[in-house]
């Protein structure tokens, strides 16, 4: 290799610029690219640790559910044992309620075994692990004592007296939640069903025949929780074929992670596909820069590269000269992108887990664009060379063409195409029972072309008022004529800051618009479902415990099929119920909900009322029902249900009641209460629409602090000359100001308009559950807005003040310099 | 060996222009011989760096042709005239730093040079006799503007062309820097190295062996 060649990678050290700035284009172009691909594989993982977090974590893996004959527990066991081999697993059995005998008043009560059960409830009484464990519930029903034995002596003597187990559960009984909860409102309203525990398999399996009928049998797999969508696929496929024997033998075989497999799949390939176009323009945006990059480097060669063509190099081995300087910052700003992707995982993706393979398709992903952007290094320097060198200098046919062509009128033409998407997007269909709802990127993606064409149309519209800027004379200021001309003396890069300007603070925009909207809308539609943070329904009518007070409400409820009206206390409703206060005064008359009909109306349990006032949505109704106050209703028996709506966590709720020994059941949490997959799948990736937003807002920043430390010396000699004439100090500041403040403004306005617009048009579209109110709605933007208007004027305050430090440090040499 | 070097038959330059086409050169025929100091003479504009240009085969002229070593170049292809430039020609610019590689030492560029040929070059050797011994180990920007201006021309040694070809080389050197320049000329002249100068210095003019003088773009009378 030539010495010029073989220098080349040393020769990058005399501009430490361009070195710093092909790195960083190479590290925002790989970061943008690695993070999409691991972004989308950690979509997976996130939904895979939803449905996790939902399910119950010991019956995640393929388990049994059967009825036998009790006499066939212990052979069960054993063939159970047998089968499986080492695999952990926790069996349990449980018998059918049966009336029960313990020496004192008769209940009804289930037996049931299961390994370790004694080590997962709390002991009220006694604690030996060599009798029967009873709940607190039957043993005050039936007033047992500890060593007490029913069923006439035949079973073994009571140990102790344990806490009935109830919601919210821990995770060890979560999958037996069935079986353990105690249920107040059985067929006995006078007591409950809750197990006795029994301490061995064989004294399970010699309970006399009185209480055994048939044996309920459950087998649990525990293990870890799988973190990424390929780990619960597996684990599901393992399960399933250890579980062949059984299922042939028609025993049930649960698989809850199947489904959530099949979502998170399809979750990662929305986000895929939504991320996709963002990424890819944003890839043509990189490629650009390190397309111009290139171009300044080749200007700032000329001379050598000159010297070299005279001397016989052709345009392929100057291409190879500059890929040789250039090549170096840019594979290393490319690794430091993937690094930095790596690590920055926990702020702009929804898990840390990633799948395996993410990385190495990253790392591809990385070395694809790094190879790009050294083929646009060698292909930009090979043509210039070509264009300058070899064949007569006419410009640049291909330039001009892509210059002309209306781009904005291509993307204006795919926004539309994608507004037709979004009007007709199937939010609300499901692909199958528990599936998610069709997501279309194609949709997705409408306000993120919005913004695009409004970047385009700024853009162009730029390039011709700069165009026809030689017209303004405003020389009465001079301060504005300097900016107006120092503007349009660079069209060229002021519209490039401009386009990436305006699709930076619109992406940010955008994606933080629709990314809170899905977050607010899942919040209020899990609130408005279930009216309140938890709930639990009232075997009886009864008033608010101590703990209770100040936080909690008890609710009425009469509904005939679809129609309901909630009998409220107007006096305590805002304390429990979710969302925004409702005013007393409208609490204490008949409501009308939303779309439900006027007039007077008839409901089981309550009086005929006829609501005159009336409300859009309300919770637990929302938007369709009647409020009733509960002064209005004489008679408190006769309403349907009743309800405790609480602010507080379930765990607290259930806790305050029954520390007062109040039945409940159908305990409900908001946070449970809807699935929030397809919410969640938007929001992570608009989230990312985000974080890209945010690498463009510092390529923008970046490549407007290096238009003016390149135009140094140009600022330097027209602010010397202009200071000279007589332009104050303070006039050559503000020219500064204006012309990068009017190119700051422009960016800013444009930008959050075309977002506004295209998130307000798209938000109430971008529904995954429209029939649960309220509707989605952009949050307020006003942080964001005020946040980006400072930061746009934080660099604009810098670039001006590198601008007039140019003025003020520039050496004589540098000014006469021809 | 051939008498004439690099000859020119009816050579035209035109460019197009937003304002039309302009005529650089127009129906030049010129015989550049192989050995001595050629001279292309004449004021600004009137076409020297232009038919400079030509003659060092890095432009095509609109019309006519050009023969170096009595062949035809006209037809040969972009890869085949940089093929010649590699070997048979050495251009020497009116700017002293654009012909150096500025972050290369001096020795070095005498390397480069040579390689760009195919050849390899004693540095030392040739900075002797360039009268700038000791200096192979600067960087070229510690070089006086004469001093890298005769480097250049040594550059053109190192390169063993067939013929060097130099535009202005004294229009950008004070008077000192510039005699260091003429004398390295008349030295290439001893060596029998055939020199094509474009200048309008009367100094550098004197020295020529073979004078041609261009006015707006043709040869005159």
């Amino acid at each position: 290799m030539q010495i010029p060649w073989r220098a080349a990678p040393r020769a990058a050290l005399s501009s430490p610029l361009t070195l710093l700035v092909s790195l960083v284009t190479a590290l925002l172009l790989s970061f943008v690219v690695a993070a999409a691909v691991l972004h989308s594989g950690a979509s997976g993982s996130a939904a895979i640790a939803y449905h996790a977090d939902r399910l119950c974590a010991e019956s995640l893996r393929p388990n049994l559910e059967s009825k036998i004959r009790h006499a066939q527990v212990l052979s069960a066991l054993d063939d159970l044992k047998s089968t499986l081999g080492d695999q952990p697993m926790l069996p349990a059995f449980y018998t059918a309620e049966a009336r029960t005998d313990f020496g004192g008043r008769p209940t009804y009560a289930k037996f049931g075994y299961r390994p370790g059960a004694t080590d997962h409830l709390k002991v009220l009484e006694g604690g030996g692990k060599d009798g029967l464990w009873v709940p607190k519930s039957i043993a005050v029903t039936t007033d047992l004592q500890l060593g007490k034995r029913g069923m006439g002596g035949v079973l073994p003597p009571v140990t102790a007296v344990y806490e009935d187990v109830r919601d919210p559960l821990d995770p060890w009984w979560c999958s037996e939640r069935q079986y353990v909860v105690p249920n107040p409102i059985s067929a006995r309203l006078d007591s409950v069903t809750a197990v006795v525990w029994m301490p061995t398999a064989e004294s399970f399996a010699a309970l006399p025949p009185a209480v055994t009928a048939q044996a309920s049998v459950t087998v649990r797999f525990p293990g870890p929780v799988p973190q990424t969508v390929d780990e619960a696929d597996a684990l599901v496929s393992a399960g399933t074929a250890r579980l062949e024997k059984y299922r042939a033998q028609g025993v049930r075989v649960n698989s809850p992670l199947t489904l959530p497999v099949d979502n998170a799949r399809e979750t990662v390939g929305n986000v895929r596909s939504a991320i996709l176009p963002l990424a890819l323009i944003s890839l043509l945006i990189g490629l650009a820069g390190v397309a111009t990059v290139t171009a300044q480097w080749a200007q700032r060669r000329h001379a050598e590269l000159w010297l070299l063509w005279v001397r016989g190099s052709g345009p392929a081995a100057l291409g190879g000269r500059a890929l040789l300087e250039l090549g170096l910052p840019l594979v290393a700003g490319g690794a430091l992108g993937l690094v930095a992707a790596r690590l920055l995982l926990p702020v702009y993706a929804p898990s840390t887990a990633l799948p395996p393979g993410s990385a190495g398709n990253a790392v591809l992903a990385v070395l694809v664009v790094v190879a790009l952007s050294l083929v646009i290094v060698w292909s930009t320097t090979a043509l210039r060379a070509h264009r300058a060198f070899q064949k007569a200098a006419t410009g640049s046919r291909a330039r001009r063409v892509l210059t002309a062509l209306p781009w904005e009128l291509v993307t204006a033409g795919l926004a539309v195409w994608s507004w037709f998407r979004v009007r007709d997007s199937g939010f609300s269909a499901t692909t199958q029972i528990g599936g998610l709802p069709r997501i279309d990127a194609a949709a997705l993606a409408f306000p993120l072309l919005v913004v695009l064409t409004a970047a385009l149309l700024a853009a162009r519209l730029a390039r011709w008022a700069l165009k026809a800027s030689h017209r303004a004379a405003l020389w009465r200021r001079p301060a504005a004529q300097l900016a107006i001309r120092r503007l349009a003396a660079a069209a060229g890069p002021v519209t490039g800051v401009l386009l990436v300007g305006v699709l930076a603070i619109g992406t940010i925009a955008v994606g933080s618009g629709i990314a809170g909207s899905q977050q607010t809308a899942l919040a209020d539609k899990s609130g408005i479902y279930t009216g309140a943070e938890s709930t639990v329904r009232l075997v009886d009518k009864v008033e608010l415990p101590p703990e209770l007070r100040g936080n909690s409400t008890v609710v009425g409820m009469a509904q005939v099929e679809e129609n309901i009206a909630l009998v409220v206390d107007p006096d305590t409703f805002n304390d429990g119920a979710y969302g925004e206060d409702i005013d007393r005064a409208l609490l204490a008359q008949p409501l009308r909900i939303g779309d439900a009909p006027r007039g007077e109306v008839s409901m089981p349990g309550l009086p005929r009322f006829d609501p005159r006032a009336h409300l859009p949505s309300f919770p637990k109704l929302g938007t369709a029902g009647w409020v009733v106050p509960i002064d209005q209703v004489p008679d408190e028996d006769g309403v349907g249900s009743w309800y405790v709506w609480s602010a507080k966590p379930l765990g607290e709720l259930t806790t305050a009641l029954a520390a007062h020994d109040i039945r409940y059941r159908n305990s409900i949490e908001r946070t449970k209460a809807v699935s929030g997959l397809p919410f969640l799948t938007i929001q992570w990736t608009f989230g990312f629409v985000t974080a890209v937003g945010v690498v463009l807002a510092v390529v923008a920043a970046i490549a407007l602090l290096l238009a003016i430390e390149v135009r140094r010396r140009q600022n330097a000699v027209s602010g010397a000359f202009s200071t000279r004439m007589g332009l104050r100090p303070a006039a050559l500041l503000s020219s500064h100001l204006l012309e990068l403040g009017a190119l700051a403004v422009a960016a800013v306005v444009v930008g959050l308009a075309a977002s506004t617009a295209g998130s307000r048009i798209a938000v109430p579209r971008l529904d995954p559950a429209p029939r649960l109110a309220p509707g989605t709605e952009v949050p307020n933007m006003a942080p964001l807005f005020t946040a980006t208007v400072v930061g746009s004027a934080l660099v604009v305050l810098v670039a001006a003040w590198i601008a007039v430090r140019a003025v003020r440090t520039a050496r004589i040499g540098e000014l006469i310099r021809g | 060996m051939a008498e004439h070097v690099l000859r020119l038959h009816g050579v035209g330059v035109e460019y197009r222009t937003p304002a039309g086409v302009v005529t650089a050169v127009s129906e030049v025929s010129l015989d550049v011989p192989a050995h001595g100091i050629t001279v292309l003479a004449g004021p600004s504009g009137s076409g020297k760096s232009t038919l400079l240009r030509v003659l060092s085969l890095v432009e095509r002229p609109t019309r006519g042709g050009v023969e170096l070593r009595g062949t035809g170049t006209a037809r040969l292809s972009s890869g085949a005239r940089r093929a010649l430039r590699r070997t048979e020609i050495a251009l020497v610019f009116q700017n002293p730093a654009d012909n150096l590689v500025a972050h290369l030492t001096v020795g070095d560029n005498l390397r480069a040079a040579a390689q760009a040929a195919g050849r390899t070059t004693t540095p030392d050797e040739l900075l002797d006799q360039l009268g700038l011994p000791g200096t192979a180990a600067w960087k070229v920007n510690a070089l006086s503007g004469g001093q890298q201006q005769r480097l250049a021309f040594g550059c053109a040694l190192a390169r063993g062309a067939s013929v060097v070809l130099a535009d202005e080389p004294t229009s950008q050197l004070d008077s000192r820097s510039a005699d260091l320049v003429l004398e390295t000329l008349a030295d290439l002249a001893r060596r029998a190295v055939p020199v094509v100068v474009a200048s309008h210095d009367p100094r550098l003019i004197a020295l020529a062996d073979t004078r041609y003088d261009l006015r707006n773009g043709a040869l005159a009378a």
